[in-house]
Parts: structure tokens; sequence; C-alpha cells
């Protein structure tokens, strides 16, 4: 059974149609790769899956459970964790008490939620930089401490949102090894990625969106050659 | 631990010698002031500088406390020191409604619901006349005569009622002493970094706010039933009036928000400041509140307490 399913899902804001009828599933293990064009509904998905948003029809099921309606702090306590596009850190905060606040999640006592942030820290490579405030981070390390935020949560699934977006090719190499490290670890990832070469090179499948509605769904190298797709990004003449 | 524990009984003898001490009852009154000060400040520094929820209506939480304790004792008999925290009680059960509607907005949504939230408990106090005698207010005329190791407690003198507020003081710092530390303290801290953040990593924003307010109503109520049985005078102009809110802020702001001893520094100054100026001016001293404030957020956005813990080497942040 796949780990996140979702079916039928629609969202409309007043008139206007941002995600419709969008079914996919994530199997457990996998990177699973979300692409379109800008204003495609990418980010909208992960607001809808992590309660950001509620869902105007459709289901939503982590391990066959229904996670719709939830609130977001309850859909992280199930499992699922997010990062956010523009990074949210706090601000006033060391790098490690952001972090240790993600992990009372699963670690009411502070001592052991501080060596369970720790532990995530030195994952993404922010172990020297943890007492420093999350403010004075480069967009870099504040990506990092995103991520470490989100894993110290110990989530089963791990909605990335553009975690490469504005980053130069060194540090996008950094971050598509962390994914499938991440991934290693038994972690399920889903990506959204304008970044198109990290998202050939990590994804397993991608689903593609444009105006709300999936339009391909496969392999990387297969569905970049679809003219839906080419159709989407570029215009139809190119198709 | 030193460190701590050294201030808190430094603290404590301060607040047993005063009244062995000092005989002149004017500055007993104004050492009473500051100590209920230090409790409508803290009370509203839980809510306001720890989670940065602003509330501008902490008064009518203030108000169903002394409502609650003098209608307790004029109508039930029941002893203010029961009255007092059964006053805090009844503020903080009146509070977790207000909560999950007010919660729903945020920022200075919130502050503007708060507000109205007050001059509705205001407007109730005034026209439910059989509950809360209207505008005419409630007066308490004697206080039950008691005895304290043998000697009769003299209401009419001022120890008593320093006890009492110095009781309240110490419960309401080490309240804040212990939010700080706590798992709860730290979600709050999250809240006013990023609410939405706190909410991604799996922190029930709604839940740690209502429970907060609660605790901060808790507070607050008590300030209010103390209010009642030292003034032995509750109306609702005296007791839900929206200046009554604003220097709970003012108070909270002065001494320095999120930390535990600002409340206690803020009431110490403000304090000051009202009482040196009430002689010329009537309601003049909210004038220079205003004043004090405003300097305080230009010099020092920390506030005074803040300041002074940064420039003590070693401090913690956040403290």
């Amino acid at each position: 059974m796949a780990l996140l399913d979702v079916q039928g899902l629609t969202r409309h804001f007043g008139g206007v149609g941002a995600v419709f009828e969008l079914s996919f599933s994530v199997n457990e293990g996998e990177i699973l790769g979300l692409i379109g064009p800008n204003g495609a509904g990418k980010t909208t998905v992960f607001n809808l899956i992590t309660g950001f948003v509620r869902p105007s029809k459709g289901t939503i099921r982590l391990d066959g459970q229904s996670v719709v309606g939830l609130r977001p702090h309850a859909v992280a306590r199930r499992g699922i964790a997010r990062t956010f596009q523009i990074v949210k850190p706090f601000p006033g905060l060391s790098v490690r008490e952001n972090v240790t606040l993600a992990a009372f999640l699963r670690h009411p006592a502070r001592k052991d939620a501080e060596a369970a942030a720790t532990a995530q820290l030195t994952r993404v490579g922010l172990a020297g930089r943890v007492d420093e405030l999350a403010s004075q981070l480069t967009l870099m390390d504040q990506k990092r401490l995103e991520m470490a935020k989100a894993l110290a949560t110990r989530p089963r699934l791990l909605l990335l949102d553009e975690p490469m977006g504005g980053l130069n090719a060194t540090e996008v190499d950094d971050a598509s090894d962390l994914v499938r490290q991440i991934r290693a670890s038994g972690v399920t990832v889903v990506l959204v990625e304008h970044v198109m070469k990290a998202i050939m090179r990590i994804s397993d499948r991608v689903v593609v969106m444009n105006q709300g509605e999936k339009i391909a769904e496969g392999r990387p190298e297969r569905v970049v050659e679809e003219p839906a797709v080419l159709a989407a990004y570029f215009g139809k003449r190119v198709a | 631990m030193t460190r701590r524990l050294l201030p808190a009984l430094l603290g404590v003898a301060v607040l047993v010698a005063i009244p062995l001490s000092i005989r002149n009852s004017f500055f007993l009154h104004v050492c009473i002031l500051i100590l209920m000060w230090t409790v409508l400040g803290a009370a509203w520094n839980v809510l306001g500088g720890f989670a940065g929820q602003v509330s501008f209506g902490h008064a009518a939480l203030f108000a169903v406390g002394a409502y609650t304790t003098i209608i307790l004792y004029l109508k039930g008999g029941l002893a203010p020191w029961w009255g007092i925290p059964l006053g805090g009680l009844a503020a903080a059960l009146v509070s977790v409604p207000i909560g999950l509607l007010c919660f729903r907005l945020r920022g200075p949504y919130f502050a503007l619901a708060t507000l109205a939230v007050a001059e509705i408990v205001k407007l109730v106090a005034l026209n439910w006349e059989s509950v809360t005698a209207g505008s005419v207010g409630y007066l308490i005329t004697t206080l039950p005569p008691v005895r304290l190791f043998g000697l009769e407690v003299n209401w009419e003198g001022k120890p008593p009622f320093f006890a009492a507020a110095a009781v309240l003081a110490v419960v309401a710092l080490l309240t804040t002493g212990w939010l700080r530390n706590s798992r709860l303290g730290a979600y709050l801290v999250a809240i006013r970094e990023n609410e939405d953040a706190a909410e991604a990593v799996g922190i029930d924003t709604v839940r740690a706010k209502v429970v907060t307010l609660a605790l901060s109503a808790f507070l607050a109520g008590m300030g209010g039933g103390f209010y009642a049985f030292y003034f032995r005078y509750v109306d609702p102009d005296a007791v839900a009036g929206i200046g009554l809110s604003m220097e709970m802020v003012f108070i909270a702001v002065v001494g320095g928000l999120g930390t535990v001893g600002g409340p206690l520094i803020g009431a110490v100054f403000l304090t000051a400041v009202a009482e040196l100026v009430r002689d010329r001016f009537q309601m003049g001293h909210l004038i220079f509140y205003g004043l004090f404030m405003m300097l305080v957020i230009r010099f020092m956005p920390e506030g005074i307490w803040g300041r002074v813990r940064r420039l003590t080497p070693g401090a913690r942040t956040g403290g």
C-alpha cells in the first residue's frame, strides 16, 4: 500500500481553482518530484496535505488514515513534516533552540530534545553553528535549518518545498546528496523543485502539474519528453 | 543555581523587612501598590511578553476577579483569602471561551478583539444590576476578625495587606520563572517568533495560547480580588476601565517583555512616576506613563530589566 494516497484533491479560492481533481500516491521509501510551471499549485498541494489549507474536496490518506481536517500540528504528529519555500525559522532564537522546539514533539524532556536536535544539526551540516541566531545564517544554511527542524519531528514523510531554490551549483549538489541520504535513512520524500538538474538526478518518479491539474506522471527522463509537459513549460508550438 | 537562589532570598528578606521596619503608612501603601502592579504586569507579560499576544483587554479579567471576590464576601460571607484565589479561578474560566474566540485572530486583530471584550465586560457590569449592583458598585465596610499567632489582625493598618500582596507577587514571579524554563514557555516563544513554523513542527498553538491566557487570567483575577479587598470598593469604572488594561501593558513593556523580573521593575518605576505626579495632576499620571513608555521604547526597547540583563556578563538571552 502507498504511504501517501491523494484522491480527487480540489481546492478553490473563491471562484479561482488552485488545485483540481488531483490524484497521486507516494510509495514508502520513494523520492517523488512534484514539478510544474509557476502557479501550477504545487505549494498549495503541500498546504493541503499538511493542514494549513483545507481541501474543498478529496481525500488525503497517510498509511490508510485520513488526515483531512487535522490542524498542522496534528498532521506533524502523524508523521508528515514539511519545509517552507520561503524559509520560516524562529529568527530570534539560536539554531539549536530552533531544532529543539521541533524535537519536543517526540522528546518531552529538554535534555533529550536537545540531544536529538544536535544529532539532526550534525546530519545537515550545521554542527558548527548551533549557537548562532537563526536570522544570521546564510540562505543555504537557513534551508539546512528548515530540513533539520522538519527531520527533528521524526517524520515518515517529508515534504520539501524548493529546498534548492536560490542555491549555486555546488550547493545544489550538496543538497541533492542530503536528500538522498535522508531517504536512505528511511524517510519518504516529496520534493517540489524548479532546479531540473536536481529533480532529474534524485527523483524516482515525478508528477507534473499545470494550472492545478496533473498533466503527466512517470520516470523523470520519460516525463520531460511528453508533449503536454513541453507545452506547459514552453508553449504549444515547441511541443 | 546560586545565581538564581541569591536574588530570590534577597527579595524575600526585603519583603519581610519592609513591613517590620517601615511605620510610614503612605510608604507602605506605595509598596503595596507596587506589589499589586507587579502581579498585574506579570499576568500581562505571560501572554504578551512570552507568547507575543498583545491584549488590550486584561481589565476584563481583573474585573471578573474583583467582582467574584467581593460578591463572595458580601453575599456568601467567604473570606478574602478564599475569595482571591476563587476570583483568579473565575477569571481563568471566563478567559477560555474568550481565548477560543479571539485567538482565531492574529496580531493587531487579536489586540482589537480583546479591547472589545473588555468593553463588553464593562457594559455587562454596568447593566447586570442584580449581580454587579450596576454603577452603584459594592462597598466592604468591615473585614472579618482574624487571629494570627495569638494576635488580632488589624485590618485598619497596612501590614496585613502588604503580606497578602507580597504573597501574590511571589506567586506571580515564581509562575513566570517556572514558565520560562518549561516546555510550554519554549512553545510560547516559538509562537511569538513564527506561528506557522510553530504549527509545522507539531506545536498545538491554539491550545498553548488558551492555556497561557488562562494562566494569565488567573494572575490578573487574583490581582483584581486583592484590589477589591484592599480598596474595599468595586464598580465598573474602577475595575473594568481601559486605563487599567493600558497600565498592565505599560508595566510589562517598561520592565522588559518576556523576562521574569521585568514586571517588578516596571511596577517600581511606573508607580513611582504616578505617585510623584499625582499631587499636581488628577489623572496626569497616565500622560507621564505614556511619556515614560515612549522614552523606554525609543532608548531601550528590551525594557529596563532586559537592558540590565544584557549588560550583565554571562546573562542568558531570552531570560
